[in-house]
């Protein structure tokens, strides 16, 4: 198929998961934040927006609007606004379902209508009303807003693509972007339990380790019922990452996404040498055999933070490999002589 | 005078450039004032070269670089042969210019076209001009006195000044010197047209076969229609007969036809491209003798 | 008559359906029996099905600066459009005659000896004027000549019901998605219309197309050439029917930047690297096409192109130049061109059409300005067109103003009526202006779709059919020989 417009599925697919995962993420730290009333807001959202790569944007972004520069001290209706709203952050939700719209736009010979319009939609949804006061408010009905029309634009996707290369790029460009940001989503939980270690009272019970706001966590995954199934009354967050991280057959795991990822792969190079299959085959091996107690004992978000960094070159990999051939870059005329 | 000439462009862009189409029209043409003896277009980085004859008669050679490339020279060699021009008959009357179907034929040398637009002032010059005039040869005459008012200003202008700016302003390249000629002519009814060339501006008085290798630069003049006479070459630059120094590359409506260098590429906006035209008095192989080596050993492609 | 054709006036025009003395012409009987029985709602609830129809089908066109890609979908009235085989007869063989005329002529002008500029049946200055006219496009050879591979001949009946040529669209003619969709969404809407009826099938245009796609691929292409069609993108209105084509054809639909030319040959970047193609059926203008032989600020097209056209490496459909045909000074010529290439008499006369550069025709003119027609010679799609009897004193002292200062700029033609068809307009038929658009496919001959796209002037009294203002379409049937009438 045409490298272009590969490369807009792939991207679609990459946008309108990411879309969706923020919402999640957003979600669980807003809510974990309301039901624990003695931790700081600030540093809590602070940790979020690293974990997004998305500190350096912030802080730009308050500077040009004359506030205080990020740090410890962060809003959080402003970082609300602008992980969903703020059509000038690139990371924001309203950015990323506007690119996803472009991207489909593109290809809207190769998708259904019905898909077409579901994703236009979620776009309109986002950038016609005006959702300031909503999200104020009530962001957790924006959040499941965007969850839930992500999930209804795969399930029409799957439901009206062929199985051919255009679905493959589609479903290989959400797949790595949710092995992506599920490590972002263990990483913020963990990343604020470490905060609330820093920040432990007498009122923070040690011995369940927060387990309640690992409990957002898996449902923000949806994943809480499938957790309660398999590992009963355990409270160990130890249990929850394993079961996120490395869960062969929970399809928000980081696992489930690499291999399936793998399956699109090798459909897609058909038998052909393929750097960006081994690399993903790396990858999923190094994960796939794993011991999370270990894992909590080293630095779990340095691991985290490395396997990112693998995804990203497996993404890379993919661009090298089927859009290369569309060079960037802009045409300019001369003549003289 | 058999004349060797090198023509190179080239392109140095800021950075790598993954795309350049480009057309050349640098080869002398043939006609009944010159022959080519030979001719040759080579690229760094390599291209393979087509060549065709574009509408207005001109030899036109494409050539594309698709891969990163950071600079691209284009190296056009020829050997061509001119013969000096006779004195024409210009004694045509002015009337004459007014025939239907000679004005039909040469169409597209009386209207306007995009670098020769004119308004008022070219009107009024006009009009002071043709006063009192009754034959074509006169016309002409004049027209290259008024040019010749404005001064030749090296760099002074880019091709696309307006014909009327250009006069404000009272100086020109030769671009310019042939434009605002041409209008002229044209509004006096006078067919013309653009000229794209060379010129050979060496003083060469050794004597010698073979003459040293001079720097030049492309040139410009203008060919007017005159009826009973055919198209008369005259050069508003260098207010000299056109004659065996002058080789023709092609004609057209205005530079734009005959631009030596035109392309798109795909990279940084900002590039420099430098022009460099050599040439030199050639010794002429005697009949029957071994074929001389190419002027500029290389250059066939 | 029920209740649908309920006073319905036929008025002082040439109707379709209704023949001067009231009674339904005996090809239009066998449909009009059957829709006389429908209820208002009846026909309603048919028309909403339909929507939903083109609306899920995606035929729609979007307007060039509507931010929210709202999509627009193209009326199409649910009583057809009906041509009997033995008058299509004459249409066909009248199209084919043109087409046929029109390819010579573009061929000889632009890669022959220019016979016909030679020997003054089409001046040589008209040409050399027409915007249209590329001298770039010298020397570069189609295979078969076909340079109209794609044309769109717009037919207009006059009074006493006489086809007559209104322009040839010799660029990039559009609508013949609809003349396909239309006809599918009638087939399910109302499917009891053609009972009985044998009409003729218009599916095979993808096929037919690409047969003469393949046809005019450089020798060199070997024996499956690779067609693509070429698309400005998503912007464009009628970007819905170069999908829509290409999805016909099997084959796919590519933007400039995916396609690379190399060594003069035409790449399209894929997956899997590049692959050669040989025929570009592009529907982007001339001006796009190449930015180093054309507009060089064009980001539509492919550097390079025209060079590897001329070296015979690809083949562009339609031809580039033939915009030169469509100069409305330079078709009022046509039926000359069909007499010196084809030494035939036209089959299908041009609308009478007055030349203004001449003193005589100008004066003639500008007498009675009000009672014409002026048209720019460059514009298509109704743009620019002011219609003498409907225009105010202001039009009418601008256009005579703009036909003094430029007066080959434009071209005045004789009013014609336009033929009247009823059409659903609230809860009962109205007479609605009509024209036809033939579709005709030049490849080793010409082929022409049964009947094309019959567009409609919605508003009461309008003449003016372009989908860009205000205009609809008809399903249009071409019946079988010895079909027709009722049964």
């Amino acid at each position: 198929m045409l490298a272009r417009l590969a490369e807009n599925l792939f991207w679609a697919g990459r946008y309108v998961e990411r879309a969706e995962d923020t919402a999640r993420m957003v979600d669980v730290t807003y809510h974990s934040l309301l039901e624990s009333p003695f931790v700081a807001a600030g540093p809590t959202w602070g940790q979020l927006l690293d974990v997004l790569h998305l500190r350096a944007a912030w802080e730009e972004r308050a500077v040009g609007e004359g506030g205080g520069a990020g740090g410890a001290d962060v809003d959080a209706g402003a970082v609300v606004r602008f992980l969903v709203l703020d059509r000038a952050n690139p990371g924001s939700i309203a950015a990323a379902t506007a690119r996803a719209r472009e991207n489909v736009r593109s290809v809207r010979e190769l998708v259904s209508s019905e898909l077409w319009e579901a994703v236009n939609d979620l776009h309109l949804e986002l950038a016609g009303r005006d959702l300031e006061r909503e999200v104020a408010e009530r962001p957790g009905e924006v959040l499941r807003l965007v969850r839930d029309e992500a999930m209804a634009i795969y399930g029409i996707a799957s439901e009206t693509m062929p199985r051919d290369a255009g679905w493959r790029f589609l479903a290989l460009g959400r797949l790595i972007e949710r092995a992506e940001m599920t490590c972002r989503l263990i990483d913020v939980r963990y990343g604020q339990l470490d905060v609330l270690r820093g920040a432990r009272g007498p009122d923070v019970p040690a011995a369940d380790g927060g387990f309640h706001h690992w409990v957002a966590v898996l449902k923000s995954a949806s994943a809480f019922e499938a957790y309660r199934r398999r590992y009963r009354a355990s409270t160990a967050p130890a249990d929850v990452i394993e079961f996120l991280l490395l869960a062969d057959d929970l399809p928000r795991s980081v696992l489930y996404a690499l291999n399936a990822s793998m399956r699109q792969l090798e459909a897609l190079t058909d038998g052909r040498p393929s750097r960006a299959l081994r690399l993903l085959g790396r990858t999923t091996s190094a994960l796939a055999y794993r011991d999370v107690a270990e894992l909590l004992d080293e630095d779990l978000h340095e691991f985290l933070e490395d396997v990112q960094a693998r995804i990203q070159q497996v993404a890379e990999a993919v661009a090298d490999e089927f859009f290369r051939h569309q060079p960037p870059g802009a045409m300019h005329a001369v003549a003289g002589g | 005078m058999r004349l060797g000439i090198r023509y190179v462009t080239r392109f140095d862009y800021g950075g790598p450039v993954v795309e350049s189409q480009n057309e050349l029209r640098a080869c002398p043409t043939g006609d009944g004032h010159q022959q080519l003896v030979h001719y040759g277009v080579t690229t760094t980085p390599v291209a393979r070269v087509r060549s065709h004859i574009d509408y207005w008669g001109t030899r036109v050679d494409t050539f594309g670089v698709v891969g990163p490339h950071e600079r691209l020279e284009v190296v056009a060699a020829a050997t061509v042969e001119t013969s000096p021009r006779p004195a024409p008959d210009l004694s045509a009357p002015v009337a004459a210019l007014a025939d239907p179907g000679w004005r039909d034929e040469h169409l597209e040398f009386i209207q306007r076209s995009p670098h020769v637009a004119w308004g008022e002032d070219v009107r009024a010059r006009a009009r002071r001009i043709a006063t009192g005039v009754a034959d074509v040869g006169t016309l002409m005459a004049r027209v290259e006195e008024d040019v010749a008012g404005l001064e030749y200003r090296r760099g002074r202008t880019d091709v696309g000044v307006a014909v009327e700016d250009v006069l404000a302003a009272g100086a020109g390249v030769c671009q310019d010197f042939a434009h605002v000629t041409i209008a002229l002519l044209r509004e006096l009814g006078v067919p013309a047209r653009y000229v794209s060339g060379y010129f050979f501006a060496a003083d060469d008085r050794t004597g010698a076969e073979a003459g040293d290798e001079v720097e030049v630069e492309t040139h410009a003049w203008v060919e007017a229609a005159v009826p009973g006479a055919g198209w008369i070459a005259i050069d508003p630059t260098n207010r000299q007969p056109v004659g065996e120094r002058h080789v023709t590359i092609g004609r057209g409506r205005d530079y734009d036809d005959v631009a030596p260098l035109r392309g798109i590429y795909n990279g940084p906006r900002e590039h420099r491209l430098t022009v460099n035209v050599r040439m030199r008095r050639l010794a002429v192989a005697p009949r029957g003798a071994p074929g001389a080596p190419g002027p500029y050993p290389g250059g066939d492609a | 008559m029920g209740s649908l054709f309920d006073a319905y006036e036929p008025g002082p025009h040439f109707d379709e359906v209704f023949a001067a003395d009231g009674a339904v012409r005996p090809h239009y009987a066998g449909v009009v029996g059957r829709l006389d029985g429908f209820a208002p709602d009846e026909f309603h609830r048919r028309e909403t099905i339909r929507d939903r129809i083109f609306r899920t089908q995606g035929i729609t066109f979007t307007l060039a600066d509507d931010e929210d890609g709202l999509e627009r979908t193209f009326p199409m009235d649910l009583l057809p459009r009906i041509i009997p085989a033995a008058e299509w007869e004459v249409i066909e063989r009248g199209i084919v005659q043109r087409v046929t005329a029109l390819n010579r002529f573009l061929e000889d002008l632009y890669v022959g000896e220019q016979a016909a500029v030679n020997d003054g049946v089409v001046p040589r200055w008209l040409i050399r004027t027409a915007e249209g006219f590329r001298r770039e496009a010298f020397g570069i050879h189609v295979p078969h000549g076909a340079r109209c591979l794609v044309s769109g001949v717009d037919l207009v009946r006059d009074a006493d019901g006489s086809y007559l040529v209104l322009e040839d669209n010799l660029r990039s003619p559009s609508g013949v998605s609809y003349v396909l969709e239309n006809r599918v969404a009638m087939t399910r809407v109302l499917p009891i219309a053609f009972s009985a009826e044998r009409v003729r099938p218009v599916d095979h245009y993808g096929p037919l197309l690409l047969g003469a796609l393949r046809a005019v691929a450089p020798p060199a292409a070997g024996d499956r050439p690779t067609a693509v069609v070429l698309t400005p993108g998503v912007f464009n209105s009628a970007y819905f029917e170069h999908a829509f084509l290409a999805r016909q054809m099997g084959i796919e639909l590519v933007e400039g930047r995916d396609l690379v030319v190399e060594d003069h040959v035409v790449w399209m970047r894929s997956t899997f690297g590049l692959e050669r193609v040989d025929v570009i059926y592009r529907r982007i203008d001339d001006d796009y096409l190449d930015p180093v032989v054309f507009r060089p600020d064009s980001m539509l097209g492919v550097p390079g192109l025209m060079a590897a056209a001329r070296a015979g490496n690809v083949t562009i459909v339609n031809a580039v130049g033939n915009g030169v045909a469509d100069d409305k000074a330079v078709y009022a010529f046509v039926p000359d061109m069909i007499r010196f290439y084809l030494g035939e008499e036209p089959i299908l006369p041009n609308v009478t059409t007055y030349l203004l550069w001449d003193d005589e025709q100008r004066a003639e003119v500008l007498d009675r300005l009000d009672r014409l027609v002026v048209k720019p010679v460059g514009a298509s799609g109704g743009y620019g067109l002011v219609i003498g009897p409907q225009a105010s004193d202001a039009e009418l002292a601008r256009v005579r103003a703009a036909i003094e200062a430029d007066p080959r700029g434009y071209i005045a033609q004789e009013v014609v009526g336009l033929s009247r068809h009823p059409t659903m307009v609230g809860d009962r038929f109205a007479g609605r202006h009509v024209d036809l658009r033939p579709f005709a496919i030049t490849g080793e001959r010409v082929d022409v779709l049964p009947g094309g796209l019959t567009r409609v002037a919605l508003r009461e009294g309008s003449l003016v059919v372009n989908s860009s203002q205000g205009g609809g379409s008809k399903d249009t049937w071409v019946l079988e020989d010895g079909a027709g009438g009722p049964r």
